[in-house]
């Protein structure tokens, strides 16, 4: 189990995350997407803590900690957002969310 | 003393025309205005007198910086010496007069209110004239009374003959102020100030007697430039066609402006300009006044106006007093013109008087009478160009003195006095020391052309007698020839009738022949009039004359001083004085009395003994009869070539704007019009226009375009980044 | 690399992550969405205990499974009825879009592994497996007592302003 199993996995995941927001046609799956970006770059700081810092080293896990808790913010922002919108509009389909379209 | 004297004189009557401008005007009439202006015009007779004794031993000057223009600084202040102060009196004495006189002749006139303001206003505009003591402040005076006059020759504008006459008089006029505002401005060249005393500077007579020789031509013709204004303002020849005219005014303004006051304004200025006149201009100016006399009094003989005749005989007078100035009797022509003010004012409100007789009978308004008037004069226009209003025409008075005994006598002594009968009427005195003026000028020079002018001025004295008797004859002796008029005819009432009793006694001797003794009116020296020859008459009138005055005023010793210390001309002109001896004076008294004589003669064989025919005579000499009768053509002459010159002028300047500047102008337009804005609108529409409807469909097609990426989708925006960020990662492995 | 128990174990995490990940983006519907990625977060958590983080991936358990998916699907239920998402992908847009969105997707991914393949200092670095003492006495410290107090009480602030913010921004009516 090398470092680059983690990085590829979480390139993986990352990449996967990305795909979900750019294409799922649904603000929820988004969020999913977003979460799952999040997870692939915590895997990313426990991993270098793991194999390039010192061992007793854990500040990268730290690092990994407070990014669940901005996760857990950002989600909690994200679906009041939604709900705000579903209200708004009757739909949470980003591609009909398009005020904003020139 | 004299600073408060002088503005209440200055401001009584201007304040009496202002309240007619705020009061006036507002309420459309002020219907007591004749008390206000009369009130205000006696004030400042009053302190006219009261003036007189101040200003008595030394002239007065009071100045003001007016205008500074860098360096050339316009005052504006007065002057006061004797001449003044006289002036002033003569003006307000013969104004209040006049006044007063208004007050029943111009009773029940619709415009009865205006009348009075205007007189205000010419008053207060004489008087600034007179107490001026720069060419500015005289010229502002004259255009005022100019304008004054315009206004008042106009009053009965609703007559086209009136209408016409004011036009004439203000155009005619200011021919001659052209001429004065150009001597003005030659003197102001030289001299950069136009103050003609010294204050703070030297002033114009000052520095034109420190002038060299080599500046005399051009002295002469700024002199003679000015005289051109006297020449316009006291209708001398050749500008005299106006005042005739004018005397289709009321009878009071032509008594107070076109015989006493104003016309006089001519001489007077020449008066305040002696010190400068040269050799030549003198000349000039004897020429002009002594031709001009002898004109207007030849015209005078054969007119059946009765104002018409006064109108000539002032002309005439008027030329008498410009001929004294020109031969250098200063005093003099002062003393005529004071005598001429009063008893020509007489002569004037004399005839108005007979006048308003014949007006009074049809006891209707002067409205109704003036379009009645003027029927008349469309109808019975007279062949050879000249209307006569049919109550101003002598044919149609006579018998009147029993009809009229106060205006009778009245006038009779003012005929007497104008007509130079002896020692007892002022207009003797007066026309007694021009006359030796002029002649004791001639022997002084000792040339023939000098004697010419005392012939002229015997015989102009003497066809003054003539015609002002030959007018006393036919207005009030003999027959009544208008049986009709004469019966409705009576005296006028005492505001009328008052007047001329007053200046009936200004007529007698007693009160001019006090004030024109040579050392109260003292001549200016004139440092550019060099007698050739030592007078002959000089030197045993001086000291008889002087001390007859220091015992009457008790004149000072320095001016007694500065009479001995005088230029060696004042003394030529010594036989100026009251009392002057001299075989001059001698002589001309003797021929004077003598020619009055004999036209006062011949005047009672035509006219009332009609021993004579005068018909007989004017057809024997009809040729002169018709120079006389037609004025000497000079309104031919000025119709037929002036004004047909200047409309012929006007027609070619016409038909040259017709066609060549209307053709220019056209040719431009239509050059511009047709070709040079079809290229320009060509260019407007299809380079212009397209170039920014090129942009505009440039951008808005562009814009839609661009519009697209903003779709508003969110996704899309994170796509691009996402694909961007991918690309400038690539780009810069890339390198 | 010898082919052990744990080596086995980890590539059954790494499978199931990977796997359920892949389910997550793809499935139509909704809430099998949402049930996959708990699976993909408890693959995370397994991950962690592999790199000896084991209060990360308490955390990871507790806070991800236990509250940000539960809000997820509570956002499912007050959004919308319908969990599934249209079967046929109608519009050339959409197709577009899913076509373009993978190549990005697939460009990102390859950049990743090239970047992972040819770091040098990366190369190498293997899992010596050596124990660690349980981290969680030791985060304690750090964040209570340590340097990252002051982040600690930041974040905690941050939280808090998101979970007002969110209470406010999600209320019905919106009163002034």
């Amino acid at each position: 189990m090398t470092l680059q199993h983690y990085l590829v996995i979480s390139a993986i995941l990352f990449t996967l995350g990305i795909f979900a927001v750019l294409t799922r046609r649904n603000a929820i799956s988004i969020l999913m997407g977003i979460e799952l970006i999040l997870n692939s770059c915590n895997l990313n700081f426990a991993a270098f803590s793991r194999f390039v810092t010192p061992s007793d080293d854990i500040n990268g896990q730290i690092i990994a900690i407070f990014g669940i808790v901005l996760a857990a913010a950002e989600a909690a922002v994200f679906l009041a957002i939604i709900l705000a919108i579903y209200r708004e509009f009757g739909s949470i389909r980003p591609d009909e969310v398009d005020t904003l379209k020139g | 003393m004299i600073v408060s004297l002088i503005s209440l004189i200055l401001l009584c009557p201007l304040a009496a025309f202002a309240v007619f401008g705020l009061l006036g005007l507002a309420n459309r009439r002020f219907p007591r205005q004749d008390y206000l202006s009369t009130a205000a015009m006696l004030i400042a007779l009053a302190c006219s007198f009261l003036l007189l004794r101040e200003v008595v031993p030394k002239p007065e000057a009071h100045t003001l910086n007016w205008i500074s223009l860098g360096d050339v600084t316009f005052s504006m202040g007065f002057y006061l010496d004797s001449v003044t102060v006289i002036m002033l009196i003569v003006v307000t004495l013969v104004s209040s007069l006049v006044h007063i006189f208004s007050i029943g002749y111009m009773h029940g006139d619709p415009r009865y209110p205006r009348f009075f303001a205007y007189l205000s206003l010419f008053s207060f505009s004489m008087l600034f004239l007179v107490v001026s003591d720069n060419l500015l402040g005289i010229y502002i005076g004259w255009e005022l009374v100019g304008l004054c006059s315009y206004l008042l020759i106009g009053f009965w504008f609703e007559k086209d003959s009136a209408a016409n006459a004011c036009k004439k008089a203000f155009l005619t006029t200011r021919v001659g102020d052209v001429g004065m505002f150009i001597g003005m401005m030659m003197l102001f060249a030289k001299f950069k100030t136009l103050s003609l005393y010294d204050g703070e500077t030297d002033g114009i007579f000052t520095l034109a007697a420190n002038l060299n020789t080599g500046d005399m031509v051009w002295l002469s013709i700024a002199g003679i430039l000015i005289f051109c204004g006297a020449i316009g303002k006291s209708a001398q020849m050749p500008l005299h066609t106006w005042l005739p005219d004018a005397m289709e005014g009321p009878t009071p303004v032509s008594a107070l402006i076109h015989a006493a006051t104003m016309v006089a304004a001519g001489v007077y200025l020449t008066a305040r300009m002696f010190p400068i006149l040269t050799e030549t201009s003198s000349l000039v100016i004897a020429y002009v006044g002594g031709i001009t006399a002898l004109v207007a009094a030849t015209i005078a003989i054969v007119r059946f106006d009765i104002k018409r005749v006064l109108a000539y005989s002032t002309i005439s007078q008027l030329g008498y007093m410009m001929l004294a100035i020109g031969v250098g009797s200063y005093v003099a022509g002062l003393f005529h013109l004071t005598t001429h003010a009063f008893f020509k004012a007489l002569l004037f409100l004399g005839s108005g008087s007979v006048i308003h007789a014949f007006h009074a009978m049809h006891a209707h308004g002067h409205d109704d009478e003036h379009a009645h008037e003027h029927n008349e004069d469309a109808e019975t226009e007279h062949v050879l160009g000249s209307e006569i209003p049919s109550d101003q025409d002598m044919r149609n008075m006579g018998g009147l003195r029993h009809k009229m005994p106060i205006t009778f006598i009245t006038m009779l002594i003012a005929t007497l006095s104008i007509s130079g009968v002896p020692f007892i009427f002022s207009g003797f005195w007066s026309k007694d020391k021009i006359l030796a003026g002029v002649l004791g000028r001639a022997m002084e020079w000792n040339s023939a052309h000098h004697y010419i002018l005392f012939v002229i001025a015997l015989l102009a004295a003497g066809i003054t007698a003539f015609y002002m008797f030959r007018l006393i004859f036919m207005t009030f002796f003999g027959e009544p020839r208008n049986q009709e008029m004469h019966d409705m005819a009576h005296e006028s009432p005492l505001s009328m009738t008052v007047p001329l009793i007053v200046l009936a006694i200004l007529s007698f001797p007693v009160v001019n022949t006090l004030w024109f003794n040579k050392d109260y009116v003292k001549p200016p020296p004139q440092p550019h009039l060099h007698a050739p020859t030592h007078a002959q008459v000089a030197p045993d009138t001086k000291t008889g004359g002087t001390g007859f005055a220091l015992s009457i005023f008790g004149v000072s010793e320095a001016v007694a001083a500065e009479e001995d210390a005088g230029h060696g001309t004042q003394d030529a002109h010594a036989d100026d004085g009251h009392h002057g001896h001299g075989p001059a004076h001698t002589i001309a008294m003797i021929l004077s009395i003598c020619v009055a004589g004999l036209g006062i003669f011949l005047s009672w064989l035509f006219y009332q003994r009609r021993t004579l025919s005068a018909e007989s005579v004017a057809t024997t000499f009809r040729p002169v009869y018709n120079l006389f009768w037609h004025k000497y053509y000079f309104d031919e002459f000025y119709d037929g070539v002036l004004v047909a010159l200047t409309v012929w002028k006007a027609r070619l300047f016409a038909q040259f704007d017709g066609s060549v500047v209307d053709g220019i102008v056209n040719g431009v337009g239509v050059v511009t019009r047709d070709i040079l804005a079809a290229f320009v609108g060509f260019f407007d529409n299809r380079v212009v226009d397209g170039l920014v409807n090129r942009v505009a469909q440039v951008t808005w097609v562009v814009g839609g375009r661009i519009r697209r990426i903003q779709t508003g989708a969110i996704q899309t925006y994170l796509f691009v980044v996402l694909a961007g960020i991918v690309l400038l990662i690539l780009i810069f492995r890339a390198l | 690399m010898e082919f052990t128990l744990k080596t086995f174990i980890f590539y059954g995490f790494a499978l199931m992550t990977v796997a359920s990940a892949l389910l997550v983006v793809t499935v139509r519907n909704i809430v099998h969405a949402a049930f996959s990625l708990m699976v993909t977060l408890f693959g995370v958590a397994g991950l962690y205990v592999f790199l000896q983080a084991d209060f990360l991936a308490a955390t990871q358990v507790i806070v991800y499974v236990g509250g940000i998916l539960v809000l997820i699907l509570f956002g499912v239920m007050m959004t919308s009825g319908h969990f599934e998402m249209p079967r046929q992908i109608k519009s050339r847009i959409e197709r577009g879009q899913l076509l373009l969105g993978g190549v990005v997707a697939l460009a990102l991914f390859m950049l990743l592994l090239t970047v992972i393949a040819n770091t040098p200092a990366w190369k190498n670095l293997i899992d010596d497996g050596t124990e660690l003492p349980p981290t969680t006495e030791k985060i304690g410290e750090f964040i209570l007592a340590g340097e990252f107090l002051l982040p600690f009480e930041v974040v905690s602030v941050l939280l808090l302003v998101a979970l007002i913010g969110a209470a406010l921004i999600s209320r019905k009516e919106v009163r002034d």
